[in-house]
């Protein structure tokens, strides 16, 4: 096998030895159906959020507030089931306040020019005094409409409804980034902002709207979580943003020029729901899995910069 | 205490300096003057230690020396200051002068107090107004120039190698910056100053050398350093003019009434004709930059502007590019290439609307665009290997040429092309230059924008001067050559 292949499908013979040495320590309890399913749940949220960076990544920009729109959007889909309202109404109106967010972000950074780290962290942290409000820090567990239930439990001819989601909203993410005009402008302006510009780009429209899709794809990934696990709390969506954007990391290095894509933004969430879940299988502290999940991360990277240094 | 002679370098079949031969005392001045490539900074480079000569030797107060790097010069005490070298904006100038320097030391921590007062004693010397203890990110453009001087001189610097040293700076600036210089010398530093500027060459210098095509062409001894004679030395090879007269019959496609943008300060009024190519020719900073961002929309700009007979009033590229307006950016690196994405994603971004499946649907059709890309490419004489290959891997002249490549399959109005050919290579400087006249002869208004006299020369069916913010004459044809354009571009007295 050539360096270059050995680069590109590195990541991906990397996640296939994980996935046997698993199933040789565990055979029965790794590969089996029940826990390949519960797999797929356990990534379908992490995926979502991690397209959204993705995305906001494309554009050579930071997002620090997916966690906290999705605490938020979660947290305001059960206030109003609380108060007695549909959840064709809930939903919308919980997705809504994502992307209405996520634009807020993009403004900051397009029109006003402030660094997406600090734009986002800022906000963020506002979206999530609001989830703290609103939920009076407690948990809610109000009883909850069964069409909101059906959104992330259960399955489909086997196949668990997170799954569809994952594909769902990564099919069209992927679609979006390499097949579409909007697509090639992003990876434009993640390029050369400063060529995109001259190039006759609308660039301060097109980073508004990734901003507000990532936003949008947050508070769905809050809703699905609020939906499996049945209750909410205001907190619970900020533990998804490091792994989302280690996911984002590992992906870059399946990448030729180290852009980050959806496929591999999959391939990292795939890597590091692994890696959780299989040790905790076979039986790894759990201070031990964090040790080892980052050191993946910087093996994955710094493997790449070696190749790429050749 | 310098003594060069005899210096040659060559690269393949060119000589970038031959038998060059020049002495430099205690305390003096040397202005070095020449056209772009004829040699200046190869040989800035030797005497740095950053490059070594073929053949010839170089003295340092009598005795042989040879550089190995630009280390060993730096200890023989000679200094290149680069008027964008870095400072650190935080940094004051005490601490900046340090930067790379051993600092003393009291019972060992850092000695603040002797670094300061060994700073302040040389800008006691040399710029007594400036403030040592300001971070430099609060200095104004000229006192952060005067810094990068007095940490030349503050470490041993014996010889100072300036290169365009008020470029960056207005009028005014440039007086004080030369204040600074004169008392740098009185301390017995030894300056060579490079600069497009004659006139300062020519106030400031006690002697200057005029280098072309690799060779001293000129010498001027004290008392001689003109600015005309300089121009008349720097003359030289009279290159392959356009000989095709402004056809003023042609309609009108652009009308520029009184506009100014950013280093455009004086308004500007210009017409292009169908089939016209218009050379506008300044230094940087003079504004014709400013006049190609602002009919491309890419600045802010006031005045008036109508294009083929209708109102034109550009607030962004892609306002102009549905006008029929096409630009070749400067800097290709910095606004122009994707260098990580392919050839034809680089070809057809700007147009991309234009390449769609089904209409309406926001697909592009790769097969088409590269379809297209081939079309383009050949038009334009691309060297390619395959269309998916990263725009990197191209040469500079080509990765030029597809940037061209992306206007090449639509009828312009107006192109646009802010210094095409930089950091090009001859072959590809030629090719270059055919394809502007096509897209002339394709009855387009062309505007070509340029620091390099003898393309203005070779392209301009007319040729507008620029200089410090607003064009001052526009040559026809007939009137235009090096001397005048060289005289009315750089000369201080409005023309």
């Amino acid at each position: 096998m050539t360096r270059t292949n050995l680069n590109r499908f590195g990541t991906l013979i990397a996640f296939v030895l994980l996935c046997i040495g698993f199933s040789i320590a565990a055979p029965a309890a790794f590969a089996s159906p029940a826990n390949v399913f519960n797999l797929v749940q356990q990534m379908a949220t992490l995926a979502i959020v991690a397209t959204a960076a993705t995305l906001v990544m494309t554009i050579s920009e930071f997002d620090l507030s997916v966690g906290f729109s999705a605490s938020l959007a979660a947290v305001i889909c059960f206030v109003l089931f609380g108060q007695g309202y549909d959840v064709w109404l809930a939903v919308p109106a919980a997705l809504l306040v994502g992307i209405i967010g996520g634009a807020a972000n993009g403004v900051l950074v397009a029109r006003f020019g402030i660094p997406s780290f600090v734009a986002t962290l800022a906000l963020g942290t506002i979206l999530s005094g609001f989830a703290f409000g609103l939920s009076g820090g407690q948990s809610l567990f109000q009883s909850v409409p069964d069409g909101f239930k059906s959104l992330a439990r259960g399955d489909v001819f086997g196949i668990p409804v997170l799954g569809f989601w994952i594909v769902a909203v990564l099919g069209v993410a992927a679609f979006v980034l390499t097949q579409t005009e909007f697509g090639r402008r992003l990876r434009a302006i993640g390029g050369n902002a400063q060529a995109a510009r001259l190039a006759g780009l609308p660039i301060v429209r097109d980073v508004i709207v990734t901003f507000a899709i990532a936003g949008g794809l947050s508070a769905l990934a809050g809703l699905l979580l609020a939906s499996r696990l049945g209750s909410v709390q205001h907190t619970m969506g900020e533990p998804l943003l490091l792994p989302a954007y280690a996911a984002v990391f590992i992906g870059t290095t399946a990448s030729p020029t180290g852009a980050p894509t959806v496929a591999g933004t999959l391939l990292g969430v795939a890597i590091t729901g692994v890696m959780v879940n299989g040790m905790t299988i076979v039986g790894v502290e759990p201070f031990v899995q964090k040790i080892m999940t980052g050191v993946i991360i910087l093996v994955a990277v710094l493997l790449r910069r070696v190749g790429r240094a050749k | 205490m310098l003594d060069l002679s005899g210096i040659s370098r060559r690269f393949g079949a060119t000589h970038a300096l031959e038998d060059v031969s020049l002495a430099l005392s205690e305390g003096e001045v040397l202005g070095l003057v020449g056209p772009n490539g004829a040699g200046k900074s190869t040989l800035i480079k030797i005497i740095a230690g950053a490059d070594r000569p073929d053949a010839g030797e170089i003295r340092i107060d009598g005795s042989l020396t040879q550089f190995h790097s630009a280390h060993d010069a730096y200890a023989a005490g000679i200094r290149v200051i680069h008027q964008d070298a870095p400072l650190v904006p935080g940094f004051d100038t005490v601490e900046n002068c340090y930067l790379g320097r051993a600092y003393p030391r009291r019972f060992g921590r850092i000695d603040r107090k002797a670094m300061r007062a060994a700073i302040a004693e040389v800008a006691a010397d040399i710029a007594p107004e400036l403030d040592l203890d300001l971070p430099v990110m609060f200095l104004p453009p000229a006192e952060r120039q005067f810094v990068r001087l007095l940490r030349a001189v503050a470490d041993k610097g014996r010889l100072l190698i300036l290169d365009e040293p008020t470029a960056a700076l207005p009028a005014e600036d440039a007086e004080r910056f030369y204040d600074v210089l004169r008392r740098t010398r009185q301390r017995g530093t030894s300056i060579i100053l490079v600069s497009h500027r004659l006139d300062e060459i020519a106030d400031f210098c006690g002697r200057a050398v005029v280098i072309r095509d690799g060779r001293i062409v000129a010498r001027f001894a004290e008392g001689e350093v003109k600015p005309e004679a300089m121009i008349a030395a720097m003359g030289g090879s009279a290159s392959e003019r356009s000989n095709r007269a402004t056809d003023t019959s042609a309609p009108k496609i652009i009308e520029i009434d009184g506009v100014t943008a950013g280093d455009l300060t004086r308004p500007a009024r210009l017409d292009v004709h169908a089939g016209e190519v218009i050379a506008l020719y300044g230094l940087a900073g003079s504004g014709r930059s400013s006049l190609l961002n602002a009919i491309w929309g890419a600045i802010p700009w006031v005045g008036k502007m109508r294009l083929a007979g209708a109102d034109y009033a550009p607030r962004s590229p892609r306002q102009a590019i549905a006008r029929g307006v096409s630009c070749v950016p400067a800097d290709r690196h910095r606004s122009g290439l994707f260098v990580n994405e392919d050839l034809v994603f680089n070809k057809t971004l700007p147009l991309l609307s234009g390449y769609r499946r089904l209409r309406g649907l926001p697909v592009p059709d790769v097969k088409a665009e590269e379809a297209e890309f081939v079309v383009a490419a050949e038009r334009v004489s691309l060297s390619y290997r395959d269309p998916k290959q990263l725009a990197r891997t191209l040469s500079g002249g080509n990765q030029q040429k597809l940037i061209f490549s992306r206007w090449a399959n639509r009828h312009s109005k107006v192109m646009l092309l802010d210094e095409p050919t930089e950091g090009v290579d001859v072959m590809a400087k030629a090719t270059i230059k055919d394809i502007i006249r096509a897209i002339a002869a394709d009855g387009n208004a062309v505007l070509v924008s340029t620091s390099d006299r003898d393309e203005a020369l070779e392209l301009g069916d007319r040729i507008a001067v620029f200089r410090q913010g607003g064009i001052v004459k526009v040559f026809t044809r007939a009137e235009a050559s090096a001397e005048a354009l060289s005289a009315a571009a750089q000369s201080r007295e409005a023309a």
